[in-house]
């Protein structure tokens, strides 16, 4: 169990991280990371139960090597710059961060239902939502957003993870596909946006108002 | 069986690029699918399963499918027919699944599945409009529904992860913990509502719905988001089950209230038709909303089906108007009543017929939703203060449009008997509105 309880605290760490970072590369390799470190967490809970292995298996191979890849793919066809802009500093991020993650903590214990397998998951997990929701709507290049909400879809599985055992393996491998599909779709966006308007900037998509 | 009709709207990529297979599937398809889904109720397969509830809004999605992929054959050219005919199919297939559907889990899989078909069909041919309406409703769609996503997580873990089969989760979620029960039901609320439009979530409704070309405004709002509003009935009925009801009721009460006024509002000097149309679908998803907080599934199904017809065909109507004119704003559209009445008649009603007037059956239904509203008179105060609102937005638009001036056009290819068929289907509603029926579906959806 300790050695889940490391892994879980590091799974905070790679979230802190993505909010910090001002180089879009690393901060796909933090979520890369994140999904590995998150495949261990289900490996560690399996104790012989075949669907956790399975589902680790998918949510690294699906999230933690195809997705990564796709988008370094989509950020060197872009030729836009590496870098992360947002309307927040580093240092103005890392406190609201800090402040999401307290919050998450302090709430967290309403979550936590009392048959959890892994109660010190929950507040992590909810932790990963609310700076997923922070990246996406502080950050104005699209793939940025992208990269959040991949980041928030992550704290709904390690939520899953904690409070029961995962959901059932035909129901996660589900909800992997979406989310895959989401980003595949997403990207394909992006590009089309890059034509259009010779920039990746939602901060300047305003055409629709009222 | 019961995968065969799940896969069945995705025969149309048979067609490939050809347009005219293209639009014989699209109609053939669901209809094949709705002569066989009654033949299919109560069966099972795996994690589904049709009950009544599900087959009414499966039969409501097939043939109002059949008809605007009817119509969409005269609006869109040669080349750019496949984009909307094969997102279609990847949407119908969705929306089959998710009232198929016989485990939350899956449920919630192929309502997320449904934005992303629908995203395909907003996106269309792309243009910076476009691109922007398809991104937000990407973005804020997803985030809503992942949220929706924790709320089926605990609900799960509440039932001590036993199951997420509907009928063992109904018989089962008695003896959870309700306080963790109301907080999965608010997430969820919030994430199915997100889609449905509920104010304060609905910032992506009117710009997706404006942006879309005509026949796919038309699913959007009539076919769509009852996708998401029959996810919100399941879970209704699921704290009913677990005797939560009177929770689930204030929540949905005050939702769909503020939903109603806010569109009302909204609707207020909006200039361009089609914007004052997905407002209109905010305000009556509101309402429906609304009926069910009330207590009256019956009312909130027989809602959908009203605002389902109204909406399609003021949809194909608007795509017929904005084809033939190639303007948006309300103000450079005028006299279609008399210069253009094939067309005009069924639009113009359309819009009576959704600001809420007799006789059509979206005044019934706010009728008996004030009557039962009563037991609460601040609430039935604030019902009819949206009401008048909503109406007097859609009053001036329909009077500018319909009687107002404006230069004359030509109809063109367009089927407008279409329109016609929807009117007069509506209009029998009204006249005779089958309470009976949904009453039926609702011991359904309260029992089973």
């Amino acid at each position: 169990m300790e050695v889940v309880n490391t892994l879980v605290l590091a799974v905070l760490a790679t979230g802190f991280l993505m909010v910090s970072r001002r180089s879009l590369d690393a901060v796909i390799r933090l979520y890369a990371l994140q999904n590995v470190l998150l495949a261990l967490v289900s490996f560690g809970l399996a104790k012989g139960e075949l669907h956790f292995v399975l589902a680790g298996l998918a949510l690294f191979v699906l999230k933690g090597v195809a997705i990564p890849w796709y988008l370094f793919w989509l950020l060197d066809r872009l030729e836009v710059s590496h870098e992360v802009e947002g309307y927040l500093s580093v240092s103005f991020s890392l406190l609201l961060a800090g402040l999401l993650t307290a919050l998450a903590f302090r709430v967290g214990a309403v979550f936590v239902l009392p048959e959890a397998p892994l109660p010190q998951g929950v507040p992590v997990a909810l932790s990963l939502v609310l700076l997923g929701m922070l990246s996406m709507v502080s950050r104005k290049k699209a793939i940025s957003q992208v990269l959040g909400f991949l980041a928030l879809e992550n704290g709904v599985f390690l939520l899953a993870l904690s409070e029961s055992h995962g959901l059932p393996l035909f129901v996660e491998l589900g909800v992997a596909l979406d989310a895959f599909a989401a980003v595949f779709l997403a990207g394909v966006l992006i590009f089309r946006i890059k034509g259009e308007m010779g920039h990746v900037d939602t901060a300047r998509m305003r055409a629709l108002r009222g | 069986m019961l995968y065969g009709l799940l896969l069945l709207p995705l025969l149309v990529f048979l067609g490939r690029r050809d347009k005219g297979a293209l639009v014989r599937l699209s109609v053939l398809l669901p209809i094949l699918s709705a002569l066989l889904a009654p033949l299919l109720l109560g069966q099972m397969a795996g994690p589904f399963r049709l009950d009544g509830v599900g087959l009414f809004y499966l039969l409501l999605t097939d043939l109002l499918y059949a008809v605007i992929a009817l119509f969409a054959r005269g609006y869109f050219s040669e080349e750019e027919a496949w984009r909307f005919y094969w997102a279609g199919g990847l949407f119908l297939g969705a929306a089959h699944g998710a009232y198929l559907a016989h485990n939350l889990g899956v449920l919630w899989i192929f309502v997320e599945g449904s934005t992303l078909a629908s995203a395909l069909l907003v996106y269309h041919k792309g243009g910076a409009r476009v691109l922007e309406a398809t991104w937000k409703y990407l973005m804020l769609g997803s985030v809503g529904i992942a949220l929706g996503l924790i709320g089926v997580i605990l609900v799960y873990a509440l039932l001590s992860g036993a199951t997420l089969d509907w009928r063992e989760a109904r018989a089962l979620v008695g003896s959870a913990n309700p306080e963790g029960l109301k907080l999965a039901f608010a997430l969820l609320l919030v994430g199915f509502g997100t889609k449905v439009g509920l104010f304060p979530l609905q910032a992506w409704l009117p710009d997706a719905h404006a942006e879309a070309p005509g026949p796919a405004s038309a699913l959007l709002s009539g076919t769509l988001l009852n996708v998401a509003f029959y996810a919100l009935l399941r879970y209704t009925a699921l704290m009913q089950a677990a005797g939560l009801f009177p929770f689930a009721s204030g929540l949905l009460l005050a939702f769909g209230l503020l939903s109603l006024l806010a569109a009302g509002f909204f609707l207020y000097g909006q200039k361009e038709y089609k914007r004052l149309l997905a407002y209109s679908s905010m305000e009556h998803m509101g309402l429906a909303v609304f009926a069910l907080g009330l207590g009256l599934p019956w009312l909130a199904l027989f809602h959908t089906l009203a605002h389902s017809l109204a909406k399609t065909l003021a949809f194909l109507g608007a795509s017929g108007i904005l084809a033939l004119s190639h303007a948006k704003e309300v103000g450079r559209v005028g006299g279609l009543f008399r210069s253009l009445p094939a067309l005009g008649v069924p639009f113009v009603l359309a819009l009576a017929a959704l600001g809420g007037l007799p006789p059509f059956p979206l005044f019934f239904a706010e009728f008996k939703a004030v009557e039962a509203a009563m037991r609460y008179p601040l609430l039935a105060a604030w019902y009819l203060v949206g009401l008048g609102l909503a109406f007097a937005g859609l009053l001036g638009p329909m009077t500018q449009m319909g009687f107002g001036p404006g230069r004359p056009w030509k109809a063109q290819g367009l089927d407008l008997w279409a329109l016609w068929l929807l009117l007069a289907v509506l209009f029998l509603l009204g006249v005779r509105p089958p309470v009976e029926v949904f009453q039926a579906l609702e011991v359904v959806l309260w029992t089973q």
